[in-house]
């Protein structure tokens, strides 16, 4: 039973391909990739180093972040819910980071105990999300909204206001340091889709959360338990916020209560411009990355070909509308909201 | 393992409604400390006030530093109100503190928003007290307007100190070359002030080229990702980089050393922050102009209570005392040591007597 309806609800391109539905919702579903292919098309047709090797580990740079964030936020979203507490628990994670290892304010370093216990506290936010969420039956806009700001609030609380500079070689390293061409953020950002796709594809929890997605009461009444598919989804995303968290401190070197700003944006952006259905159900964690990679390098693309700044958010604001419109089926869809 | 953590989570019955009791205790508990106060010495001593956006970043934390530094020197009660961008919130405080003092304070305020001026200095005038605002106030609220209540308005004028960053970038650069510049949100005056300073240094300097200008609206992950473009785009012809501010200016730092080139591109801030001073000691930054927040939270204060005390008469001050643009310190490498001893590893000890110190001519308005 849950194995025909999650089948049945997935738009992923891995969607069974016998029943003649999927094979419909198949070339939708590949829209946002051919936007990405012509994004690229054109803006090396405008300036050609944008297909530079150098280029595409700056782009891999700028991606590892919204990746992490947007692989996180698509597994509450093929739940049909939101997840605004983003930037709240990247700006915890960075800021207790800064401060547990070697650093330029206290003698604290324990290095590799301190990403765990990042990752930690990731996972703890997560589960507090989950379980407010749940078993106070507050809708997960309000929960989240709530955790954001408190996961910004402690950040305040912990530096009054300055900035951690963070000597850890290690963290540090993550940005600078290479392997193959690309620095190590880079590949901890696709260990991380690689193991979020055996969440999504091998786990029983990642079918349960496409069944919740595509009719919870029909889950419900399968025998799945709701509330625990909902609390393990939430805290698996906080975990993935804190690794978002690690990466970002890593690049600038340092940890403050506004290195999350304008974070959340660009992770549900691209989580929908990816292809994911805002009404949960429909998606998957690698048309995630293919949604960041659009957002990433249209930002990219648009510097190199001299678009006035000014312009710059409202082509961004088309491309996002662009995109959506060509990826969603309309012959599926009766309501829009 | 995640089933486990899941099952301990949903096990544990959560008490509903003690759960909402808690909070709501909290919340409550949350409301009373909005203006902490600490008992002064005497009765009839001014308070002291600072008005501030927030205490969550480094600018306005050392504001309020100095602001109790000076408390503490003339042995007055201490009050700090923090707007959290919330010009109701802000203007209902000020309220608040008039009504508890009877008038008897003065008041340094960074209003949250330009209009917030004029209700705050028409509620100081009533109540008796004297205030001082900073950068934000409507360009037809005059101090001469409400003497002597309102003592002065200072700003800092961005234009000179972005010529003077751009001059010590080009300087850095041997004269020539290519330069990219990060600038702060279009509409805020600050960005544009600044920006007007670059202009004016580039048209005196036909050696330096600017490559491009982009917007990276005062945030480092996107003046991160801009410098990162522009290496794609421009590679070995970055001479230099000129932020506008120290935030964008350290994180184009940052996309040079992911690219291995910190410390041989010369980039340039503004606003004298710590990490900035620290990077100018290291020789990845060129430059940085320090507004010295440490004497606009003390002096502030210590203006309008001298005006409170009888030290001086506000109407019979000139204008240029009323309206002035306060002087900026510029680091480079030169000072940067000596700027970093006296002011960051040792609080600075500023002579609050010396009122009029850093005016730096009056404020012009277009």
């Amino acid at each position: 039973m849950v194995k025909t309806l999650s089948s049945s609800a997935t738009q992923s391109p891995a969607a069974s391909p016998d029943l003649p539905k999927a094979r419909r919702w198949r070339a939708a579903s590949w829209a946002p990739v051919i936007v990405l292919v012509l994004l690229c098309a054109i803006i090396t047709l405008i300036n050609p180093n944008f297909l530079t090797f150098g280029n595409m580990v700056r782009i891999s740079q700028s991606a590892m972040i919204p990746l992490v964030l947007g692989i996180g936020a698509t597994f509450i979203i093929l739940m049909g819910s939101i997840d605004l507490s983003v930037e709240g628990v990247l700006t915890l994670a960075a800021v207790i980071l800064s401060m547990l290892v070697l650093n330029g304010a206290n003698a604290n370093d324990y290095g590799l105990l301190a990403i765990l216990a990042v990752l930690a506290v990731g996972a703890c936010v997560g589960f507090i999300n989950g379980v407010i969420h749940v078993r106070l039956k507050v809708p997960s806009f309000m929960t989240t909204l709530g955790t954001w700001f408190i996961g910004v609030g402690i950040a305040n609380a912990l530096l009054g206001g300055m900035a951690t500079r963070i000597n850890d070689p290690w963290i540090r390293g993550l940005a600078i340091e290479r392997f193959m061409g690309f620095p190590w953020g880079v590949w901890v950002a696709l260990a991380c889709l690689a193991i979020a796709l055996v969440i999504q594809n091998y786990t029983r929890l990642g079918r349960y959360i496409y069944a919740l997605g595509g009719g919870e009461e029909l889950a419900a009444l399968s025998g799945i338990s709701v509330a625990k598919v909902r609390i393990a989804a939430f805290t698996i995303a906080g975990v993935f916020y804190a690794v978002g968290g690690i990466l970002a401190a890593a690049q600038l070197g340092l940890g403050n209560a506004q290195i999350g700003n304008g974070r959340l944006f660009t992770t549900v952006t691209a989580v929908v411009v990816g292809g994911t259905a805002l009404s949960g159900g429909q998606g998957s964690v690698l048309q995630t990355l293919v949604g960041v990679l659009i957002v990433v390098v249209l930002s990219n693309g648009m510097v190199l070909m001299g678009v006035p700044p000014s312009v710059q958010i409202g082509v961004q604001g088309l491309m996002i509308i662009a995109a959506v419109a060509l990826s969603i089926d309309r012959k599926l869809m009766k309501i829009v909201k | 393992m995640v089933k486990t953590i899941v099952t301990a989570g949903t096990r544990r019955s959560l008490q509903r409604r003690s759960f909402l009791k808690g909070a709501a205790a909290i919340g409550a508990a949350g409301v009373f400390p909005a203006i902490i106060t600490r008992r002064g010495h005497a009765a009839d001593m001014p308070t002291v006030v600072n008005s501030i956006r927030s205490l969550s970043n480094p600018y306005h934390a050392t504001w309020n530093a100095g602001g109790a530094a000076f408390a503490k020197s003339v042995g007055a009660e201490y009050v700090t109100l923090v707007t959290e961008g919330n010009s109701e919130k802000g203007i209902a405080d000020i309220k608040a503190i008039l009504a508890k003092t009877g008038g008897n304070c003065a008041i340094n305020i960074d209003p949250n928003d330009s209009p917030d001026a004029r209700p705050i200095v028409e509620a100081c005038k009533e109540a008796g007290a004297y205030v001082v605002t900073q950068w934000n106030k409507p360009a037809d609220l005059h101090p001469w307007d409400y003497d002597p209540n309102y003592v002065a308005h200072i700003s800092f004028s961005g234009v000179p100190y972005g010529k003077a960053m751009a001059e010590a970038l080009f300087k850095a650069m041997s004269g020539k070359g290519g330069i990219v510049a990060l600038g702060g949100i279009e509409s805020n005056v600050p960005a544009i002030e600044r920006k007007a300073g670059l202009e004016q240094a580039l048209k005196d300097n036909p050696g330096i080229e600017l490559l491009d200008f982009q917007v990276a609206n005062w945030s480092e992950t996107e003046a991160l990702e801009k410098t990162n473009a522009w290496l794609t785009q421009f590679g070995d012809k970055i001479g230099g980089i000129w932020a506008a501010n120290d935030g964008m200016g350290l994180a184009a730092i940052e996309a040079l050393r992911a690219d291995g080139r910190a410390g041989k591109v010369p980039v340039t801030g503004i606003d004298g922050i710590q990490l900035a001073v620290e990077a100018i000691l290291k020789g990845e930054m060129a430059g940085t102009v320090a507004w010295d927040p440490f004497w606009q939270g003390g002096m502030g204060l210590a203006i309008g209570f001298a005006a409170k005390t009888g030290v001086f008469d506000p109407a019979k001050e000139p204008k240029e005392h009323r309206e002035f643009y306060g002087t900026g310190v510029t680091i480079t490498a030169e000072n940067a040591q000596s700027y970093y001893d006296s002011n960051i590893k040792a609080e600075p000890s500023l002579d609050w007597k010396d009122i009029w110190g850093r005016v730096s001519g009056q404020i012009q308005y277009n």
